[in-house]
């Protein structure tokens, strides 16, 4: 291998040449993004985690549908008393439908609070054990280290709790009524649900940025989730903001159905709002002192 | 851009105000290419403050600095790219294990084939002797072996300037022993800036030596310089034995009649007397001030030298002259 040397190249970079390595690609805001972005999906890839997750959000999410499609109608048949519980589980609603809105209902909710707990840790576990201080004094850009922990999230939540129980209730549904659901329509509808899962990732990010202890970051998030939950009902006008009924969009997209004025604003201002989470987060961080 | 003056790093009335406290205060330094210069201070000095300025982690109230000529709040990431650093309590991801960080470390300075990455990190872990704990993770290591793990992750890049913050203070005198011998392994090849209050360290490896006390930088010159007396001035210990206390007042009046003698102080035990003389005019003192003193011939010099201070008394006087201000 040839390597061209410049008389100003540090003499780090020319022993490095003469060993067949090479300056490590991705400059300015993106310095040491591959590097870190493959050692965060790695966290979720390479370790246990992913059979963790897959475990845990199979169970919650499609064993739950699975009860509702096939255990609660088999119960049923040994157990007459239960025929009435399992003809009303979807009241008024196709099954294919009604699973699939039971499985945007749990995933919005349970899938939420997954989102918070696995992301809650990630930018105040750095700043307070000293790794942030350790990584960032390595060519790594403060905005890459964001990202890195921003995007990591947003796909292990995409693949976890989102995208494979989502094609795994297809199969289900598939099973129990034998149809098979249009798939664009359905990936629009789990599109828009890993989207309100994207708000709260974004949200803990910027707010493990903000704060410096994990009251202040779990707190919040849960407040606007759980705070939101209660207030759309005394004001109802939130929904034309924050994610409260993002089940009932998703079901409405599958379904073909128009979107009225506040969900259209309620999807809109999800993905600006963690855009705008994204960025406070990113210049804040310039900022901190580690 | 190149280094200008063979100076790795300079700062310019660089300070740092917290609401609590001025961490900093205008802080002026010069550390020159290939030297192992020492930055001491008690705790609370302003060291780490400084270090973390120098690599981007915190930043400046005011002033400004460069590394190997790039302004250190501008061109951050530039200067880290030949820069290796050690924290003070170097912390790492703990279920990772030491090739896995050194992997991790290396990968941001480089790209290539696998196997010349593995070659580069098997290279630092025998550099600092953890080629059989390779593959342990990070969380069962001890003090000393976390530190040389930091040592050779901070070498990872030869780096053209090492920052090392306490690189030996958590450390048992072998654990130390083992630091300062990689530190003057790499001198060579590499500027050390390190901080410590560890002072028989310092005056073991360093060349350059500054203090800093309260966040202002209270002495910065070659160790030597250091050693031999403060402010230019220069002192002579002197051990007399004498039958007569008139003797002894006699020699004593010569000597402090003497324009270009300071003070004498006296210290006396069981028969022999201790001088300290402070002298202005180094010269002038080898050739007269020990003719003086004996041209009393019932006087009798045990010991007649220059003093040679250690680091630790230095220190002492400067800080504690320092303080009382």
């Amino acid at each position: 291998m040839t390597v061209q040397t410049h008389p100003h190249v540090s003499r780090d970079l020319r022993l490095a040449a003469r060993q067949g390595l090479l300056p490590a690609r991705g400059g300015g805001w993106l310095a040491g993004f591959g590097n870190m972005f493959a050692k965060e999906l790695g966290e979720w890839f390479r370790t246990r985690r992913w059979l963790w997750q897959l475990l845990i959000w199979l169970i919650i999410l499609n064993g739950f549908v699975a009860f509702l499609l096939f255990g609660l109608p088999a119960l049923a048949t040994i157990y007459p008393e239960l025929k009435p519980d399992a003809e009303g589980i979807f009241p008024g609603l196709p099954p294919e439908v009604g699973a699939t809105y039971m499985y945007f209902s749990i995933v919005v909710m349970t899938g939420t609070l997954g989102a918070i707990i696995l992301a809650q840790d990630e930018i105040i576990q750095e700043k307070q054990s000293g790794t942030a201080a350790w990584i960032l004094s390595k060519p790594a850009a403060r905005q890459a280290f964001i990202l890195t922990k921003l995007l990591s999230n947003a796909i292990g939540v995409l693949v976890f709790i989102v995208a494979i129980p989502g094609l795994i209730l297809l199969g289900e549904i598939f099973l129990a009524t034998h149809k098979v659901q249009s798939l664009a329509p359905f990936l629009a509808g789990v599109g828009l649900v890993w989207l309100a899962l994207f708000f709260y990732i974004s949200m803990v990010i910027m707010l493990g940025v903000l704060f410096e202890s994990r009251g202040p970051v779990l707190g919040i998030a849960f407040g606007v989730m759980f705070g939101g939950m209660i207030l759309r009902n005394y004001i109802p006008q939130i929904l034309y903001v924050l994610p409260l009924s993002m089940e009932s969009i998703a079901l409405m997209v599958v379904q073909g159905m128009p979107l009225p004025a506040m969900f259209i604003s309620q999807v809109i201002a999800t993905a600006v709002l963690s855009v705008v989470f994204l960025l406070v987060a990113l210049w804040r961080f310039q900022h901190v002192e580690l | 851009m190149d280094t200008s003056d063979s100076l790795v790093i300079e700062t310019h009335n660089l300070s740092k105000v917290y609401p609590e406290a001025q961490a900093l205060q205008s802080l002026n330094l010069t550390v020159k290419e290939h030297s192992i210069f020492g930055f001491l201070g008690p705790n609370g000095a302003g060291k780490t403050t400084t270090i973390k300025i120098l690599l981007g982690l915190i930043q400046p109230s005011g002033g400004r600095a460069t590394i190997l000529g790039h302004d250190v709040h501008r061109d951050s990431v530039e200067i880290r790219k030949r820069t290796g650093y050690l924290a003070q309590d170097p912390r790492y991801y703990e279920h990772m294990t030491a090739r896995q960080i050194l992997g991790y470390t290396a990968r941001f300075f480089y790209h290539g084939p696998k196997d010349l990455l593995e070659a580069r990190v098997q290279e630092m872990l025998e550099m600092v002797g953890l080629e059989d704990k390779t593959d342990r993770p990070v969380r069962g290591f001890s003090g000393g072996e976390r530190q040389r793990l930091g040592i050779a992750q901070a070498q990872v890049n030869y780096p053209d300037l090492l920052i090392l913050d306490e690189p030996a203070a958590s450390l048992d005198p072998m654990g130390r022993h083992d630091v300062l011998a990689v530190m003057e392994k790499l001198r060579k090849y590499t500027t050390i800036f390190y901080s410590t209050h560890i002072l028989e360290d310092v005056q073991r490896v360093s060349d350059t030596v500054a203090i800093l006390n309260r966040g202002r930088l209270i002495a910065e010159a070659p160790i030597d310089e250091l050693l031999a007396g403060d402010g230019g001035s220069i002192m002579y210990d002197i051990t007399l034995k004498s039958e007569t206390e008139a003797a002894l007042a006699g020699a004593r009046e010569r000597v402090v009649s003497q324009s270009w003698v300071q003070n004498l102080s006296v210290t006396a035990d069981d028969s022999l007397t201790r001088w300290q003389v402070r002298v202005t005019d180094e010269a002038t003192a080898e050739d007269q001030l020990q003719r003086l003193i004996l041209e009393d011939r019932s006087l009798n010099v045990k010991h007649f030298g220059r003093k040679i201070y250690n680091l630790e008394e230095v220190f002492l006087e400067l800080v504690g002259k320092e303080n009382s201000k």
